[in-house]
């Protein structure tokens, strides 16, 4: 074992110098004797990737100013890169964050993409096509997802019901709005609440008390 | 017992009910046990007995959920696997998006590493895991010295037990109003160590000699030791830092005041202060302080006054209805608060003790946590006392201070760092 005489303590392993005060050493190193693994300090891997999108994404928003700023004729386009651009990043950052809970992610995404179709909708002179067409697709579509990305990875019940039944409720909502007479297109609101309430039925019937469970543990105090 | 579409599930104990709000890549309320083999571990044995004793242990396999007013456990199906330590000590091990176990297996050279979250368990649980893991893996590991009769442990909790929230066991009236904040104390300031890695440095010594000179002092081991901390750190300090008082916190376990046979969380802490301004600065008076401080703060009355105070969170109405959101808020600046008021940390985990027949299979256990600031855990296995220094900063003057003045009172120290060389 090695030893420091300045500070009068034996060494463990074969650290070249003292730990305590980074002094010399004498004896005999022992190079099995090491217990912590040597781990040297280096960046995160994916980093390269993460700086060389990010350094894109801002030379692009930077010349979109530019325009904007340049070009009076072509203001609105300028704009729509630059909001473009924002809900890229925002869509993809929450995927990659949330890739290890998948349904997590998609309800994530719906809620996120929910407002952005909203705020692009009014962006553009509200026409309304957000609320007739866009959400009660996706809803529609989302919901199926679910189900099948629940069906292909074997999730658990817990894993799934929550995210599932959050979605159900967002499908009622344009149903909802189409009976207060805010929306024009009948077809799309219609089809997304029947398959909303069939999946609720089949929650219901097939997965009641998970469902109960589920509620009791996320809910209680 | 398990069914599809019925998990079993948990509050968080009172104790962990602060940890996920105050979890990050910073602190990352993960701590470490370790056992020290006298031969390399091997891998495969260390697996399987790993597997019996997650078989014994089921709610380790647990992993934690945010609900809408607290976060909770609820037991999965995944298996936790050994591997071999590659990876900075004490990294964070809870993701709210990403599902994983609240603890992780390594081995390394002789050494055996086990990580849990706080969440699931505190020093004493995890104690009696590392125990069971150890136990299984030599019984495996040399069949042939076991074999007529096999040593049992003395653990022998059923799994309610084991899965026990004591805290409640021991709360019985409405808490006391809170005490009014003391003077902040002295902090550690220094350059931190890139990528929040944490600097370990560990001290072995026999405890006979430990035993001697604090038995010459008239304290215990821990009283002792934290007063050596505390000088250690007055080293160091700055003459214009001395008008704030060194405060240590010292986890207490509590199942050595209330009985419990819980592997979850039951401990609270004490603090222990000393003011260099206003009294002198020999070994001896800070000793003499450290001692009476411990025996006015650990008494039954006292120490069911901090459960009480403790379980306040959970037995407040208004607070159980704020939203986990806010929630994380408002404990992550409760905990800021708390924080000033302490320099470092000084935690006994205690005595481990294995069947006598097994004694000599092993060389040392050891613990350490990854505190923001300081902190020491203590832990001994035979004649083998061994103090392991955790924190995030590139210097180790408190350490040097520390382990220096142990080898100027005779005792035998022998070092072993993570990071043996830092510019
Ligand atoms: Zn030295």
């Amino acid at each position: 074992m090695r030893y420091c005489e300045k500070c009068g303590v034996h060494v463990i392993g074969s650290p070249p110098c003292c730990p305590l005060c980074q002094g010399p050493l004498t004896g005999e190193a022992d190079g099995n004797g090491n217990v912590y693994p040597d781990i040297p300090f280096a960046g995160r891997p994916h980093q390269l990737l993460f700086r060389l999108l990010a350094l894109g994404t801002v030379i692009a928003m930077v010349l979109c100013t530019a325009a904007f700023l340049c070009l009076p004729e072509h203001r609105v386009a300028a704009l729509s890169g630059i909001a473009g651009l924002a809900s890229g990043w925002l869509t993809v950052g929450i995927a990659f964050k949330k890739r290890g809970r998948p349904l997590k992610a998609v309800f994530w995404q719906v809620c996120v993409l929910s407002i952005l179709v909203l705020a692009w909708d009014h962006g553009m002179g509200w026409r309304g096509w957000s609320l007739n067409y866009v959400l009660p697709v996706l809803y529609t579509c989302t919901m199926l997802a679910m189900a099948v990305i629940a069906r292909l990875l074997h999730l658990r019940p817990s894993d799934y019901l929550l995210y599932l039944l959050l979605n159900i409720l967002l499908g009622l909502i344009p149903l909802v709005l189409l009976l207060c007479g805010l929306l024009r297109t009948v077809y799309p609101a219609v089809i997304c609440a029947a398959v909303s309430v069939i999946f609720l039925a089949v929650l219901i019937l097939f997965e009641g008390p998970a469902l109960k469970g589920e509620l009791l543990r996320r809910l209680h105090l | 017992m398990k069914y599809a579409g019925f998990p079993r599930w948990s509050r968080l104990d009172n104790a962990a009910k602060i940890f996920p709000s105050n979890s990050s890549a910073k602190d990352s309320k993960v701590f470490r046990f370790f056992c020290e083999l006298r031969e390399p571990v091997d891998p495969q044995i260390l697996q399987s007995a790993l597997d019996e004793t997650v078989r014994q242990f089921p709610f380790y396999c647990s992993v934690m959920k945010r609900g809408l007013f607290w976060n909770y456990l609820e037991d999965s199906s995944l298996r936790p696997t050994v591997s071999l330590e590659n990876t900075p000590p004490c990294l964070s091990l809870y993701s709210p998006d990403r599902k994983g176990l609240l603890f992780r297996v390594f081995y390394f050279g002789r050494r055996i590493n086990l990580e849990i979250y706080h969440v699931l368990t505190d020093g004493t649980g995890a104690a009696q895991f590392l125990c069971t893991l150890v136990h299984r893996y030599l019984l495996e590991k040399n069949p042939k010295d076991f074999s007529d009769s096999p040593p049992k442990l003395t653990y022998t909790a059923s799994h309610s037990q084991l899965w026990d929230d004591s805290f409640q066991k021991y709360y019985e009236k409405p808490p006391l109003p809170k005490p009014a904040l003391t003077r902040s104390a002295y902090r550690l300031r220094g350059e931190r160590l890139p990528e929040n890695r944490l600097s370990i440095v560990e001290g072995h010594m026999p405890v006979d000699a430990l035993l001697t000179c604090s038995r010459a002092r008239g304290v215990t081991v821990t009283e002792f030791l934290t007063a050596v901390l505390i000088c250690a750190i007055h080293a160091q300090m700055r003459l214009r830092d001395k008008a704030r008082p060194v405060v240590i916190t010292v986890p207490v376990n509590l199942r050595n005041y209330f009985p419990s046979e819980s592997a979850r969380n039951f401990f609270t802490t004490i603090n222990v202060g000393y003011d260099f301004s206003r009294r002198p600065d020999d070994l001896d008076a800070v000793t003499a302080h450290v001692h009476r401080c411990f025996r006015e703060n650990l008494t039954e009355k006292r120490l069911h006054e901090r459960i009480n105070a403790l379980c306040f969170l959970e037995h407040n109405i208004p607070l159980r209805l704020v939203p986990l959101l806010l929630k994380d808020w408002i404990l992550r600046t409760a905990a800021r608060l708390a924080d000033r008021q302490a320099t470092a940390a000084f935690s006994n985990v205690g005595k481990v003790t294995m069947p006598a027949e097994m004694e000599r299979y092993i060389h040392l256990f050891g613990a350490f946590t990854s505190p923001d600031k300081m902190q020491a855990s203590v832990c001994s296995f035979q004649n083998r006392y061994v103090v392991s220094f955790a924190g995030p900063f590139c210097s180790h003057d408190v350490e040097r201070a520390f382990f220096r003045s142990l080898v100027q009172m005779g005792i035998d120290v022998e070092v072993a760092a993570n990071l043996p060389y830092v510019e």
